[in-house]
């Protein structure tokens, strides 16, 4: 084959990230630009071309692009997508604006509720109804649906029509039916089919699923057809694939079809990067550690592989709490995120106690040492104080951080009114945003059921490697990873990732009244469907791998659990594996087992996908210095010692093997490692830093 | 100067006029203000801890409890205490009526097992609602947590269980004794051994015996994560105990909620509140508050007597219930613990329905207990008109419990959760179909429809329900629910404000009352135990919210908005706005 190149493509908020690998010559190239928001495939066009021209090639010499947007995610929380339409079942219209009828903070009186994509007067119901076992209580009635479409397609003027039926899980036949009057009449309008998106049992869910991907479906649609069409006259024959929420890629039309899909697609691509250094360094339970300007996203990696989950909540209405947003139907990377980032900024709550974040100063104003502006001090500012930060080294020296007046801001606005030296509170900032995450992660760990001394880190991200090193600390984890361009690590995820597809049928049973020649049909259905969509995405049929797994709980329980079942054609001899299968999974969560209650199955679920590609990591195409590492030192800030004179490394420099113990800090263009005294740091044969906490 | 020892040469420590103490991750910081025994740096960092322990505590009970109300209506909570048995934190997203009440329960432990017979290991158990959180299905436990061999605090729990015995939940009782199995303060585990009598005569005594076990051991597994997470926060902040940082969080949270009473002009405030009670036996609710200067005293003298049925609302709900609504709406950002509850003090006269004489039923108390929010904010109208909800829809709330053999054979017991609408607020229109005091959510109806053999045909807002006003009551409701069996289901309805509305509030109009009907046309009692037939269909219909404000000054945009998507009619927008 002589398409050797790859490139990955991460259209972001402010910038579009590049990563290109070219695996006849082993060098990764990675670049950055603008993102052009009215077209963002205009940066994309524009910073290929200069990554081939870099690498002195050509767009003929491109076998695959793989992409990631925040186009989606975008769209759902500026609320700004399209006008659209619901058709529902008779009786439940409302089932959207009810939801789970739940205030998500029990203090607030006068809390908003997050508004519905689909005010109520586009909102039509059609007689039809399916009871929970598939039978057919109430026929479909096609003209009143041909009726509710028109109305709303030509005299309200819709631009994507959703459908949701109760029960269409379980039975589709109606949504189907639907689905071929919505073809045949309105052939070009976009549309969305319950049973289509998330054939999963909890109507809101799914009904929320379906008007999401209806409501982001037309821009999408658009833009996708117009990237392909641009790169073809660029002169691009090599395929285009997008990243999935869940880490998997898939193919352009897949995306048309279930946009929403797509809606995590860049923090996807930061967890498969730091699931293909967990491989890279035989650290099998990572938890990853992304922060950047504004948040902080961490994610737990086991065996090589980010944690999934099936539901997801977007465009919430207050960002950080749970409950707030819409919740969708989709595989994603199971990660949480908080408002901690080097733009959080520091204030002083109604008790006089030090608070810091979730608010941030974002990119403008930006921390006082920008100097753009801003007056309260934020996490960069204590990092700047601290000394963890160079002021003539910040972005590589494109910028220069100012420090007097981040003296006097932490001083005016925090010490002064807190009584505390200005030290004092540029440690206490930096120590609550640690803090802060650390809960979080503790959090995050409780609700799995998992224990924090099986875990070492990874941190990337601009802000991530400052402070790693103080999270490890509270976490007590005793190594702490940090790769090499850990600014761009994010976008290398596009290109170690495989095609893979998650598949998922609910049939709601309890195990002893399985019917398993229906179970058996649902998933020869999911597994071609999974086939044919891997091939088309670049798999070799013989090497994808499909698991099997259901979710189950004992009757009466609310959570379910991911139980592995056999991949195979299954019948009544199949059920006493399946049970000490869920004994065993609820035994490895819970650490009891409950033998007398029955148990229940409500979804079926099939991941398949292709073998992650074999990259190798040289990032020798990266600028490198042939100068001693260590640049000389200065005065850093650690609670051990206080002020101290600290090493100071250039990362670019250090090369596989070296070795050295804190305190140190490491600078490279995008972020500075920050070591702590005792920290005994090895650089590997991939040149990440490996720091052993003492 | 109370020094205490360094104990290792590598870490850190904070120095004051008074102490010294070590900042987790080995932070220094060097001032602190004059009159505290922490820095505001460190006293974020140590607070916001001891919440996330009660939150993870939560988490755990979440995790491995079979309750169905558990999850779907939260009704659960975990409060760490310190050894007195004051509260210190409670989790998050708890039940407000769980987590106030629970350190009055330790409190008559401790008085039954005096604090130096606790051994590690231990739990005590009680679910006397005089003792507890007022009626018998809620289990409330508590476990000892030591460090270094000394006693430094307890964790504890309280859970809805899946079944307690006795009549299934339902309001009709005409003793405590019909409600179910009581179980005084005893040991349910000695120094983690379990007591294998007390264990026995639970687990004979209820219809689900494995889910119930599971449930208590769910709620032994949260007091235990409790215990170890304050373990290791002792540990990582060389703390020996928690007496200091207790009075201090206690100190900054009662200053907090006296700082928001003082807001508060001084007076004497009233309201009065009817609800349908049962049959004859109205219920009449007094409420009067003294707001002097950083103290806010509810009154009930005058309530009605307390009723041989199940609306008696024990001291401690009713304690619970008039200090949350005070809490949302004073002070609702600062953490709770004891301190937040001290500046609110509540009295009812023994023997009335706001404080009933042992043994009364009490199995559906929330249909008194969730009322109190609406008078107290009834009363404080005038005072502070924008911090203040008109009556909600969906106080108290309604339940359908369904009871039966599936078409397998199975055993099925299912509540529709289903809410009334909020009432409406200086700010906005009350939220549609949301609980209010209480914050019980609603299941799927695929769901429901999956583990029982019902239909819900119907399950929609309800038009013109909400209360007029500037701003509008928000909607409830309106269920269809059909049999789908060959076999009449047990039927339990718990239900008020058939003949009461929630009220408007400052010239709003009262939300639309509520109503449960069969198919046939007949009229269910509005509190009782029956069946429903094959093929028969229950109408129920959600009460709306008060609205806010006069009617007129509402901008007609958002009445015309209205109308167009159907949340009032044309008619009432004509009737109550003028507006067409």
């Amino acid at each position: 084959m002589n398409e050797r190149i790859r490139i990955g493509v991460d259209v972001g908020g402010t910038f579009t990230d590049f990563v290109m690998v070219d695996e006849e010559r082993d060098l990764i190239y990675t670049g950055k630009r603008l993102t052009t928001p009215d077209d963002p495939s205009a940066a994309i066009l524009d910073g290929t071309a200069r990554l081939l021209t870099e690498a002195g090639t050509d767009a003929s010499k491109v076998h695959s692009i793989v992409h990631g947007t925040t186009l989606v995610t975008n769209t759902i929380i500026e609320r700004d997508g399209a006008k659209i339409g619901l058709i529902t079942t008779k009786g439940v219209r409302d089932t959207l604006e009810m939801g789970k009828e739940i205030r998500y903070d029990l203090y607030d009186l006068f809390l908003e509720a997050p508004p519905t994509l689909v005010p109520r007067h586009l909102r039509r119901e059609v007689a039809e109804r399916v009871a929970p076992d598939g039978e057919v209580l109430l026929a479909f009635d096609v003209d009143a649906f041909r009726k509710a479409a028109r109305d709303l397609i030509e005299t309200e003027k819709v631009e994507a029509i959703a459908v949701c039926f109760m029960h269409a899980y379980r039975n589709p036949d109606h949504e189907r039916q639907a689905k071929a009057v919505l073809i045949e009449e309105f052939g070009a309008m976009p549309f969305t089919i319950s049973s289509d998106v998330a054939p999963e049992i909890r109507e809101f869910e799914r009904t929320s699923t379906a008007c999401a991907n209806a409501y982001v479906q037309p821009r999408m649609q658009s833009y996708l057809k117009r990237l392909e069409a641009e790169l073809r006259v660029a002169g691009h024959t090599g395929a285009l694939y997008v990243m999935l929420s869940g880490g998997g890629i898939t193919t352009v039309q897949s995306a048309r079809d279930f946009p929403i899909r797509l809606i995590e697609s860049g923090p996807a691509a930061g967890a498969m990067a730091a699931s293909y250094y967990s491989t890279l360094t035989g650290s099998e339970n990572l938890i990853s550690f992304d922060m950047g300007g504004t948040t902080a996203k961490m994610c737990l990696i086991d065996g090589g592989q980010p944690d999934r989950k099936h539901d997801f909540e977007a465009g919430r209405v207050r960002r950080f709490q749970k409950g707030s947003g819409l919740p969708l139907k989709v595989s994603v990377v199971d990660m949480i995120e908080i408002g901690a980032g080097g733009g959080s900024l520091a204030n002083i709550d109604s008790m006089g106690l030090l608070k810091v974040g979730p608010r941030s100063a974002g990119s403008a104003p930006g921390p006082v040492c920008y100097g753009l502006g801003g007056t309260d001090p934020a996490v960069t500012d204590a990092d700047l104080y601290l000394g963890y930060l160079n002021p003539d080294y910040f972005l590589g020296g494109e910028m220069t951080l100012d420090m007097t007046t981040v003296e006097k801001a932490i001083e005016e606005n925090i010490a002064k009114p807190l009584g505390l030296s200005t030290l004092d509170a540029a440690i206490g900032i930096h120590n609550i945003v640690n803090e802060n995450m650390a809960a979080a992660t503790r959090m995050h760990l409780a609700e799995k059921g998992r224990d924090p001394r099986r875990y070492q880190m990874i941190a990337f991200g601009g802000a991530g490697p400052v402070h790693a090193y103080g999270l490890a600390q509270i976490l007590k984890l005793n190594r702490l990873v940090v790769p090499l361009g850990a600014g761009v690590t994010s976008a290398l995820g596009f290109l170690v990732a495989a095609p893979a597809i998650d598949y998922v049928r609910s049939y709601v049973a309890r195990l002893e009244q399985i019917d398993w020649s229906h179970l058996n049909i649902l998933f020869e259905e999911m597994e071609t469907e999974a086939r044919a969509l891997l091939v088309d995405a670049g798999a070799r049929p013989e090497e994808i791998t499909l698991t099997r797994t259901a979710d189950m709980r004992h009757i009466g329980q609310g959570f379910e659990i991911a139980v592995p079942i056999p991949n195979k054609i299954m019948g009544a001899e199949s059920l006493p594996g399946i049970r000490e299968a869920f004994f065993t999974a609820y035994h490895g969560l819970f650490e009891r087992t409950v033998r007398d209650v029955p148990i229940e199955a409500m979804s079926w679920r099939l991941a398949a996908s292709a073998p992650v590609p074999d990259i190798k990591l040289d990032f020798s195409g990266q600028s490198s210095t042939e100068t001693e590492a260590l640049k000389g030192t200065r005065q850093v800030y650690f609670p051990e010692t206080g002020f101290t004179a600290c090493d100071v490394y250039d990362r670019y420099a250090l090369r596989p093997d070296d070795a050295f113990t804190g305190p140190a800090v490491v600078e490279e263009r995008e972020s500075t490692t920050v070591i702590g005294p005792g920290g005994k740091v090895t650089v590997d044969s991939y040149r990440n830093l490996i720091c052993d906490l003492p | 100067m109370d020094v205490i020892a360094l104990t290792s040469p590598s870490r850190a420590y904070k120095l004051n006029a008074s102490r010294i103490f070590p900042i987790p991750g080995g932070f220094m910081t060097n001032a602190a203000s004059q009159n505290d025994e922490f820095d505001p740096v460190t006293l974020e960092i140590f607070w916001s801890r001891l919440i996330s322990i009660a939150d993870e505590s939560a988490a755990a009970l979440l995790r491995t409890s079979f309750s169905t109300i558990v999850r779907e209506s939260n009704d659960f909570g975990t409060v760490l205490m310190d050894a007195n048995g004051d509260s210190l934190s409670e989790n998050t997203g708890g039940i407000p009526s769980f987590s106030g009440i629970l350190p009055r329960t330790l409190k008559h432990f401790l008085a039954r097992y005096p604090k130096e017979t606790w051994k590690p290991g231990d739990c005590v158990i009680t679910n006397d609602p005089w003792l507890a959180t007022g009626h018998l299905p809620d289990i409330t436990m508590a476990m000892p947590i030591f460090h270094g061999g000394t006693l430094v605090g307890f964790s504890g729990s309280i859970a809805h269980s899946p079944d307690i015995g006795g009549s299934l939940w339902s309001a009709d009782c005409r003793e405590l004794f019909e409600e179910g199995l009581r179980i005084p303060p005893s040991k349910f585990l000695i120094e983690g051994e379990p007591n294998a009598l007390l264990e026995e005569i639970i687990l004979s005594n209820v219809r689900l015996p494995d889910q119930v076990l599971g449930d208590l051991n769910a709620q032994v597994t949260a007091n235990q994560v409790c215990g170890r997470r304050l373990n290791e926060f002792l540990d990582d902040s060389n703390l020996r105990d928690l007496s200091s940082l207790s009075r201090t969080l206690q100190q900054r949270a009662e200053t907090a909620m006296r700082r928001a009473i003082d807001e508060v002009p001084d007076g004497v405030y009233h309201a009065t509140l009817d609800a349908d009670g049962f049959d004859e036996d109205e219920t009449h609710i007094e409420c009067t508050i003294r707001v002097n200067g950083s103290d806010l005293n509810i009154d009930y003298d005058g309530t009605s007597p307390q009723i041989n049925r199940g609306l008696n609302t024990v001291m401690n709900y009713t304690y619970a219930y008039s200090a949350y609504p005070i809490k949302c709406a004073l002070d609702p950002n600062t953490p709770r613990n004891e301190g937040s509850y001290r500046p609110v003090t509540v009295e009812a006269p023994e023997g009335c329905i706001l404080n009933p004489r042992y043994p009364a039923p009490c199995n559906a108390r929330q249909l008194t207990g969730h009322l109190l929010a609406g008078v107290i904010y009834r009363a404080l109208a005038e005072a502070i008109p924008d911090r203040i909800l008109a009556d909600s829809g969906s106080a108290p709330s309604m339940r359908a419990v369904f009871n039966g053999l599936d078409p397998h054979g199975n055993r099925f017991s299912q509540i529709l959760f289903a809410s009334g609408g909020m009432g409406a607020s200086a700010h906005k229109d009350g939220l549609p179909t949301t609980a209010f005091p209480t914050n019980s959510g609603a299941g799927s109806i695929e769901a429901f429809e999956s583990v029982s053999p019902l239909i819900v045909w119907k399950k929609e807002l309800r038009t013109d329900s909400g209360g007029a006003g500037q701003f509008r009551g928000g909607l409830g409701q309106e269920c269809e629910i059909e049999v789908r069996s060959g076999e009449p289901l047990q039927l339990s309805l718990l239900s008020d404000r058939w003949w009461h509305p929630a009220t408007g509030v400052l010239g709003g109009e009262d939300g639309a009352t509520s109503r449960i009907s069969f198919s046939d046309g007949t009229v269910p009692h509005q509190k009782s135990r029956t069946t429903i037939g094959p093929g028969m269909r229950l109408h129920m219909q959600y009460a709306g919210g008060g609205g806010y404000g006069d009617p007129k000054e509402r901008d007609p945009a958002l009445v015309r908005d209205d109308i167009k998507n159907g949340y009032i009619s044309a008619d009432a927008a004509k009737r109550d706005y003028d507006v067409s």
